[in-house]
This record gives structure tokens, C-alpha cells and sequence, in this order.
């Protein structure tokens, strides 16, 4: 999962992506309206927070103009809880919105709920045969039995399970799960997988060679 | 209490006053047709005492049988007056009082019948002197007490008493004295004219509630078209006092006295509107001036704390926070220094100053600024004395010294320029930077007011600091102007009167 958080204080945006990388995701910074909408337009976000008041372009602004391309989750952060102000950010488009200030933990929650509900998921558990993954605890259990994962893992996990059914490509995988600032190599991604399988059961990910890999929604 | 109301007294107070002039009218309308009424009667009685017995043409006066030829003569309240030329001793009787009494009997007999027959009659009664009776007519009321010489209301000339008047029960009588002491009484029931009286008076109490119901209705009606305003403007008020603001009279009519004050409250509500919305939108404005320090001490310390950390991410942890404390402490402080300014409970200083020593102070404040973005500052102070609070115009001169240095382009430049004229003193700051768009100008000294809605790139900015340029110098009964051509950078301009006024007091 990968996040694109827009804000113009400098310590509000470290603090924020230190907690969203620190919750699994990838995670990209923006400090203003123009280059927020730039990487917003240029790379596959699973979800955005988004400040309104921003120098350059406003968060009004940028989601108006995003709206036109994407559909990527967006959360706005507000320091207006005046109700025309969330009405209005609802109605430009938003998904979701948290006043200012807040709880690093609600911020969060609501990313999550806001990623699940954008791959059409009303649970946050997903059963894919005897594993069971539950996205808001972001834990992983098979048979019953809690499976250790790292943060990477999990997230591999979570982006192919949320996509099951169908081909997730590698390009996909690192659009979504490594940000700007990760310097991975492109067989950091097979070692992963490969620990995934060693915890879950070979067959589980099935590898498309040339393509990427896939988990089968009745495997 | 509704009897407090301006209404019920207004209506109370009026009707005590109709109240008042009917009871006045109805009893000097009573009073005076009953004085008519006497008069009448007595003028009726005297008229009968004198027709009884004056002397005058048996004929005309008393038919065929013919009362006696000669009468006693009248005296007293004679229409033509005393006769002075007749005395006692004219008249034959006087030496013969059988003859006398024989001629009276006679008389009260003849005017005994005459009133025969007729309702509310006359009645006639003579006494001699004694008191003991002469004669009287059919018809005289039983024991008809003499009149006492005490009752006489006038003596005439002489030792003989005058006519008397008096009211005996239901009767009216007058009563005559003859020269040697006899009297003569006519006398008659009231009974008719008091029950005419009577209707009289019922006809005016009745009539006089019909006027006072009539006058508290149309006083009431009036009151209640007079109040009718003032109880919309009460409405209003407690609308208004309620929490809507938006509230106003319904004032259609507005030259009356309440149309006025309608139109004077109106716009004194659209002031109170204005300064609690401002109050409101300053209160919103600067609580969200607090959000965002709050949020970045939130959200670092949450973070930080969420699992076990180095030193090192500790320490920039806090960093983080001491910088947004001090952020919310130079918010705070600017606020508390508006507040006070609004308040007017800063004392401003008043004492002479020479403005240019204090802008250059300024400037030497602010150089380091400039040196290190490579900007260049001009100035040009010559002496200008002013009075008032140096220390708050050095804060004013930093402001905008500040503002200039911080929207300049790099390398741009910054000119002060201090001089007097005509009893005001100038002092010019401006800049070469990218200027205000035109639709900004107007709001710059608001406050909270930015420009550019950007916070990154006026960091350490609160968007107080021209509000509070702007309190300074109008506490100092001056002003402060701002032109601008986008590109052709901004001139702040501050004006002070010289003189002893300078300062409000």
C-alpha cells in the first residue's frame, strides 16, 4: 500500500509519514498543492491525505484537478470543522475527512478503512482459504495459529489478497508497496515472496512468470 | 406584572382623568340644574305670595267673587323694589287688626281655592305675630313650623327682617314679613322637581359611563396602536437577546419618534452583528492558528512514543515540539498584545521621540535579515519628532522592516524614509518585491489575513504582525496606508500627528 501525504509543515509531514511507513505502508511527502498533484497524477496511490490549506494550489484545488484523472482515496486534513467546510470537501470529492488536530492512531484507522473500502472490501478480515488476515490489526493467521510477518511481508500480503482473483505485476507491486525513497532492488520483491511462501505454504502465491503473481480468491 | 405594563398604566392614568372630568362635568351639571330649579321655585313662590296679596283689579285677578279690595302691601324682594314711600302706618289695617285678619283669612281662602284641584299645589298660611296661625289654605301640610326671625337671611333697612327661603323636607317655602310682625308663608311639595332631579342625575351617570366606556376603548385602542412598535421592538430584542442576531425591527414607519429609535437600534444591532461576527471569525481564525502547532505535537508524539526509540529520534522529536510551542507562544503573545490593544488597557507612553532614531534602530534589528538573503536597505532620517510610545513604533517600524525583508525577492531592496509636514510625520517603508494583488489590499490589515494562504514560506509569521501595526498606530490617533503594483514591490505608510494630540487619551 502506498500513501501520499500532502502538508506544508515541515515536522506534521515527518511525523506522519514516520507513522504511515511505520503502519506498513509506503509513503510519500508533499509540502506543497503543485508537487502533491504532481506525484498524485504521476504515481498509483492507494489512498491521499491531503491539508487544505497548502501554499501554491490548495488542497481544494489539487483534489478538483486530480478528480478529473484519478479516483484514488483521498483524506483530508482540515483545521475548519466549520460543517460547510467538510460539506464542501466531501463534495469536491473527498473521501474522508479529520479535523486538525488529531490522533495519529484515528489518521490511521481511517486510512485503512478508506484503502479496504476502495478494493470493495467492507470487512477488514479477509479469508482466503485457511488464512485469515485482519487488515485492521494487521495481523496474519493460518489455522488459527498467528503467523509472524515483517512490515514488508504484510504489506505484500495484504495488496495481493485485497487483489485476489486476479495478475498483480511487479510494476504494480512496486508502485504500490515502495515509495520514492526506497532503493530496492527488483529481487528484494522475489525474496518476499518467497518468505511468504515459506510461512503460508508454496502454493499459495502463485507466480504468472514474466508477469507477477497472483492468490487465488478460492485457493 | 401586567399592571407594570405601559399599557395598563397609560389606560389607568386616562381613564382616572376621564373619570376625573365627567365626575367634575356630571356634578356641576347636577349642581347647576338644581340651583335652576330652586331659583324657579322661588321665584314661582314669590310670584304666588305676590299675587295673593298685592292689591290689584278684583276682576283680573280674582274673578267675579273678588278677593279684597285692598291688600296688604308687599314688601321685601319686590321685583320693582322697596317702596320706600310706604310705610306701616299706611295701610288702614293697622288700626284695625280683626279687619286685618278677616281680609287675610279671606285672601289665603281665595288663593286656598284657586290651587283646588291641582296637583302639587300652593299652600298658604299666615301667622300673627305671636306664632299663633291666622289662617291657612286646604292642602298646608300639618304642623308647618313658623318661620323663626333666626332663619332670616337679610335684614332690610330698618328692624324688619326680609323674606325668607327655606327647604323643609320635600317642601319649598317662602315666607314674607308683614310690618307689625305677622307672616306670610306660600309653600309647596318639591317631591316632582326632586324626582326630575333624580332622573336628572340618573340621565348623567348613565350617560357619563357611556362616555368613560367609550373613552377607555378608544384609550385603549389608541394604546394599543401606540405600543404596538415598542412591542415589536421588544420582539425583536428578545430575539436578538436569544442568540439570533440577524434579527431587526420592522421599522415601515420612519419618521415617528419610535420609528426613529427602531431605525437607531437597527443599526445598532447591525454593529453588534458585525463586531460578534468578527469576534467569532477572530476566535475561529485564531484557533486554527493553534491547530496546526497542536497537530504536529500530536502527531510527533504519538508517533514517537508508538514503539521504543534511539536517542537521536527523540531528540528530534521534541525539536519538533519545542518548535511548535514556540510557535504557539509567539500566536499566544501576539493575541494577548491585540487583545490588550483592543481592550486599550496598554498604556501607551507619551513622550517626545525623534521617529528616525527609532527606524534606525529598527533597521540595525533586521540588518542580519538582510545581509543574509543579500538585500540592501536605504535610509533616509532626517530628525522627526513625534509623540507617543517609542518602543511600540519601533515594534510598528520592525513589522513592516520584517514584512519587506521576508516577501522581497533576493537580492531586492528596502528604503525608510522618515520626514514631517504639516504637522504629521511620515515614515515610508517599501520594498521591491513581487507586490499585493489589488483584492488583497484592502483586507492586509486584517486579521489573520494572509496574502498568500501559504504558512512554509512565511514561517514564524502569525499574520498578526500588521493588525497590530495597524492598533499601534491608530492608538496614536494616526494611520497606516499600503500601495501596491504587483511586481513593483509594496510601500507601507505610516502617518503620525506631531502635535499634543497625538496620542489618545
Amino acid at each position: 500500500m502506498r500513501v501520499l501525504i500532502v502538508e506544508d509543515e515541515p515536522d506534521l509531514l515527518g511525523s506522519l509519514l514516520q507513522a504511515v511507513r511505520e503502519d506498513g505502508y509506503a509513503a510519500d511527502g508533499a509540502t506543497d498543492g503543485e508537487e502533491g498533484l504532481y506525484k498524485a497524477e504521476s504515481y498509483e496511490y492507494d489512498a491521499i491525505l491531503l491539508d487544505i490549506m497548502l501554499p501554491g494550489l490548495d488542497g481544494w484545488e489539487v483534489l478538483q484537478r486530480l478528480r478529473k484523472t484519478k479516483k484514488t482515496p483521498v483524506l483530508m486534513l482540515t483545521a475548519r470543522d466549520a460543517v460547510k467546510d467538510r460539506v464542501k470537501g466531501l463534495d469536491t470529492g473527498a473521501d474522508d475527512y479529520v479535523v486538525k488536530p488529531f490522533d495519529v492512531e484515528e489518521v490511521l484507522a481511517r486510512l485503512r478503512a478508506l484503502i479496504r473500502r476502495s478494493a470493495s472490501e467492507a470487512q477488514p478480515r479477509l479469508e482466503i482459504a485457511d488464512v485469515v488476515i485482519d487488515t485492521a490489526a494487521r495481523t496474519v493467521s493460518q489455522r488459527g495459529e498467528l503467523l509472524t510477518l515483517t512490515a514488508r511481508e504484510y504489506a505484500l500480503l495484504e495488496f495481493l489478497a485485497l487483489h485476489r482473483g486476479k495478475l498483480v505485476t511487479r510494476t504494480m507491486l512496486y508502485e504500490h508497496l515502495f515509495d520514492e525513497n526506497d532503493n530496492t532492488l527488483s529481487n528484494l520483491l522475489d525474496v518476499h515472496v518467497s518468505n511468504l511462501r515459506k510461512k503460508l505454504g508454496h502454493d499459495f502465491i502463485t507466480t504468472r512468470r514474466g508477469h507477477g503473481y497472483s492468490i487465488e480468491s478460492a485457493a | 406584572m401586567i399592571f407594570n405594563s405601559i399599557r395598563w398604566r397609560l389606560q389607568a392614568w386616562h381613564s382616572l382623568i376621564l373619570v376625573a372630568v365627567l365626575i367634575g362635568f356630571g356634578v356641576t351639571a347636577y349642581r347647576v340644574a338644581r340651583g335652576n330649579q330652586l331659583r324657579r321655585i322661588d321665584q314661582e313662590l314669590q310670584q304666588r305670595l305676590m299675587t295673593a296679596f298685592r292689591p290689584g283689579p278684583p276682576a283680573e285677578r280674582h274673578g267675579p267673587k273678588g278677593p279684597p279690595t285692598q291688600g296688604p302691601p308687599l314688601e321685601g324682594p319686590h321685583p320693582e323694589g322697596p317702596h320706600p314711600e310706604r310705610r306701616p302706618n299706611d295701610f288702614g289695617h293697622e288700626h284695625d287688626p280683626s279687619a286685618w285678619r278677616q281680609h287675610m283669612q279671606e285672601v289665603i281662602a281665595h288663593a286656598g281655592a284657586l290651587e283646588a284641584g291641582q296637583t302639587n299645589a300652593f299652600y298658604y298660611i299666615v301667622w300673627q305675630r305671636d306664632g299663633t296661625l291666622l289662617a291657612s289654605s286646604p292642602g298646608t301640610p300639618r304642623d308647618v313650623p313658623m318661620p323663626a326671625e333666626t332663619e332670616t337671611v337679610e335684614r332690610e333697612a330698618g328692624d324688619r327682617p326680609g323674606p325668607i327661603t327655606r327647604t323643609r323636607g320635600e317642601f319649598r317655602e317662602f315666607c314674607l314679613c308683614f310690618p307689625f310682625g305677622d307672616r306670610a308663608l306660600v309653600g309647596r311639595s318639591m317631591a316632582p322637581d326632586l324626582a326630575a332631579m333624580h332622573r336628572l342625575a340618573l340621565w348623567l351617570f348613565t350617560a357619563g359611563a357611556a362616555v368613560l366606556t367609550l373613552g377607555m376603548a378608544g384609550g385603549w385602542w389608541v394604546a394599543t396602536r401606540a405600543i404596538r412598535p415598542i412591542e415589536d421592538i421588544s420582539a425583536t430584542a428578545v430575539k436578538i437577546a436569544g442568540g439570533d442576531l440577524s434579527q431587526r425591527i420592522n421599522a415601515s414607519d420612519t419618521e415617528s419618534e419610535l420609528g426613529r429609535l427602531a431605525g437607531v437600534l437597527n443599526s445598532t444591532f447591525a454593529r453588534l452583528e458585525a463586531a460578534f461576527a468578527n469576534q467569532v471569525r477572530f476566535t475561529a481564525d485564531a484557533s486554527h492558528e493553534l491547530r496546526t502547532p497542536v497537530s504536529v505535537i500530536l502527531s510527533q508524539t504519538q508517533t514517537a512514543l508508538s514503539r521504543e526509540r534511539g536517542a537521536a529520534e527523540y531528540r528530534e522529536t521534541l525539536e519538533a515540539c519545542q518548535r511548535a510551542a514556540q510557535r504557539m507562544r509567539k500566536l499566544i503573545e501576539s493575541l494577548l498584545e491585540l487583545a490588550r490593544l483592543d481592550a486599550g488597557q496598554e498604556l501607551m507612553k507619551r513622550e517626545p521621540f525623534d521617529l528616525s532614531r527609532v527606524a534606525r534602530e529598527s533597521v540595525e534589528l533586521v540588518r542580519p535579515l538582510a545581509t543574509e538573503r543579500g538585500m540592501q536597505i536605504h535610509c533616509e532620517l532626517p530628525p522627526v519628532d513625534c509623540i507617543g510610545d517609542a518602543e511600540r513604533m519601533g515594534q510598528v517600524v520592525t513589522n513592516l522592516l520584517s514584512n519587506a525583508i521576508h516577501f522581497n525577492r533576493e537580492k531586492g531592496e528596502v528604503s525608510v524614509v522618515a520626514r514631517a509636514e504639516n504637522g504629521t510625520a511620515f515614515l515610508t517603508v517599501a520594498d521591491s518585491g513581487v507586490g499585493i494583488p489589488p483584492e488583497d489590499l484592502r483586507h492586509i490589515f486584517e486579521r489573520f489575513y494572509r496574502v498568500d494562504k501559504s504558512r512554509s514560506r512565511i514561517q514564524g509569521k502569525t499574520g498578526l504582525g500588521l493588525a497590530i501595526c495597524k492598533a499601534i498606530v491608530e492608538a496614536h490617533s494616526g494611520s497606516i496606508e499600503v500601495t501596491s503594483q504587483p511586481g513593483g514591490g509594496s510601500k507601507f505608510e505610516v502617518r503620525l500627528p506631531v502635535g499634543e494630540d497625538g496620542l489618545k487619551r
